[in-house]
């Protein structure tokens, strides 16, 4: 049978990125694959090293669209170890449920973005009509949807009111029930598992290989999370579970996310009840000491990781970042393989590809 | 089953059986904040010491590799973690910016050493480089991340 080259991307029509596939089909199946990033390199790494450490923290803020704020919790996080600051309990706990909030915002939007790619559009619409109730919530306490800007170095500049925090928790009350139909529609709706089930497997011993991280890994049966086995507080101090799957599919990541979500959920009560008083920052100085710090998070998309090195000055020497989704784009070729052209869509999207993450 | 954690090493078993392993080789241990442990070594020592740390203490997860153009020659840090950060720190020297791959032993190594390779200009012997990454097709062939180019912009 002939071969035929199919160009998908750089303007994506699985996703609003650009990322640019060129798939090698025989017949109806994929044999080869290749793959083209840095259509929206920025050059963040480069550009942080010619801007103040309180600059910075917007400019990192800027890496990912969708989960702004654990960018910026782990690089304030990184300084602060480097300044030798404490953050007040209520600053860490306000951080920790806005990386909740945020989570469960990126499964939606996920989940919606899934639906859609596998033709499922009355999931997409109840997933991110849902999303939206966390939007508001998260525009409620920082004044923006996706860009929060919470984080400084030494805490957070929002505070919460007990009414304010009653009013969270009746939104989180609407919220629940709505997320556990969406994950019973996951789980028994028969024409989403046959969309999904058997398609982009991944072993135990290729998740290994490959380094992969958080969800995706998670599917496969590699129990990892940070928040767990790594805690900054206030996780140490809060009760969660971590939900794993092995069939490692695209079926047992949407089952995985969706039952983060619920966690999340959970999360989000507990911060919030158990919310201790007192300041929720502290003054940083300007320049800090000479150092190096290694800084790790989980995102939505699992382990983000940065690297930061000071000379003393008010700038920083070299800062690394590495978004887990560059991490799991390295298996795409794998999952590609022998695969049918029509499922192409679920795989692509299954690992939740967050480009600018990945380009920086 | 899951067996990343299944058995956690503490960091002074493996650092007894490196020293073990390469009884005339010279490690410089050093704790950084947020629970990580830099250990110094030779850029010749990095790829068996990588090979024993997935051999004996099954620790395959390598966050990234980071490349830092320090002044006195590049320096790679490769990070690793098993419950907690452990960094393979190694220095290159201008005049010899050569380093065997780690992508044979874990794959998942690529993205990070392409990255530096195009970004400071250190070559990974053996790394398949099927193209630019993140730069575009056209680019001048300079090195973005090194010292002089910073200055020269400065």
């Amino acid at each position: 049978m002939s071969k035929i080259t199919v160009p998908i991307g750089p303007q994506h029509p699985l996703l609003k990125e650009p990322l640019a596939f060129s798939l090698t089909l025989e017949g109806e199946h994929v044999i080869e694959s290749a793959m083209r990033l840095g259509y929206v390199h920025r050059g963040i790494e480069r550009l942080s090293q010619e801007r103040t450490y309180v600059q910075n923290v917007h400019l990192f803020e800027r890496v990912c669209g969708i989960c702004s704020h654990i960018h910026t919790t782990t690089y304030c996080q990184g300084v602060e170890a480097l300044l030798g600051l404490e953050v007040p309990p209520r600053g860490l706990y306000l951080r920790a449920l806005l990386c909740e909030l945020e989570r469960i915002h990126s499964h939606l939007l996920w989940l919606g973005v899934q639906a859609r790619n596998i033709g499922f559009d009355t999931i997409f619409m109840y997933a991110w009509r849902d999303r939206e109730i966390v939007l508001d919530i998260m525009e409620d306490l920082s004044g923006g949807r996706v860009s929060h800007a919470v984080n400084i170095i030494g805490g957070v500049r929002i505070d919460l009111t007990t009414e304010h925090r009653d009013v969270i928790l009746r939104q989180l009350d609407t919220l629940e029930p709505q997320i556990e139909t969406l994950l019973d529609v996951v789980e028994n709706e028969r024409s989403f598992q046959a969309r999904t089930r058997n398609i982009g497997v991944l072993s135990l011993e290729q998740i290994r290989r490959y380094c992969v991280v958080g969800p995706v890994a998670r599917a496969s049966g590699l129990d990892m999370d940070l928040r767990r086995d790594a805690p900054t507080p206030p996780y140490d101090r809060l009760k969660f579970r971590v939900p794993v799957r092995y069939e490692g599919d695209a079926w047992a990541r949407t089952m995985v996310r969706m039952l983060e979500t619920v966690e999340s959920v959970h999360l989000c009560r507990q911060i919030l009840t158990t919310l201790p008083d007192g300041p929720t920052s502290v003054r940083a100085k300007r320049r800090v000491p000479p150092g190096e710090v290694v800084s790790r998070a989980e995102a939505p998309r699992g382990e983000v990781i940065y690297y930061i090195r000071s000379d003393g000055s008010d700038k920083p020497a070299r800062v690394k970042v590495r978004t887990p989704t560059l991490t799991n784009l390295i298996t795409l070729p794998d999952q590609l393989q022998n695969i049918s052209m029509a499922d192409v869509s679920v795989v692509l999207s299954g690992v939740d590809l967050c480009i600018a993450c990945a380009d920086r | 089953m899951s067996r990343l954690l299944t058995q956690i090493y503490l960091f002074e078993e493996i650092f007894a059986a490196l020293q073990e392993a390469f009884p005339d080789a010279e490690f410089v241990v050093e704790d950084k904040p947020v629970d990580d442990t830099f250990l110094k070594l030779a850029p010749e020592k990095v790829r068996p010491v990588a090979e024993l740390l997935i051999e004996k203490f099954d620790i395959y997860h390598l966050s990234t590799i980071t490349g830092d153009d320090a002044g006195d020659g590049v320096r790679l840090l490769y990070h690793f973690w098993s419950s907690y950060g452990l960094t393979l720190d190694t220095l290159l020297p201008y005049d010899n910016l050569r380093i065997p791959t780690l992508t044979d032993l874990i794959p998942g190594a690529a993205f990070y050493e392409r990255e530096i390779q195009e970004m400071l200009g250190v070559t990974f012997e053996g790394l398949a480089t099927p193209g630019p990454m993140f730069l575009p097709d056209d680019w001048d062939g300079s090195f973005p991340l090194r010292r002089q180019r910073l200055q020269k912009s400065q």
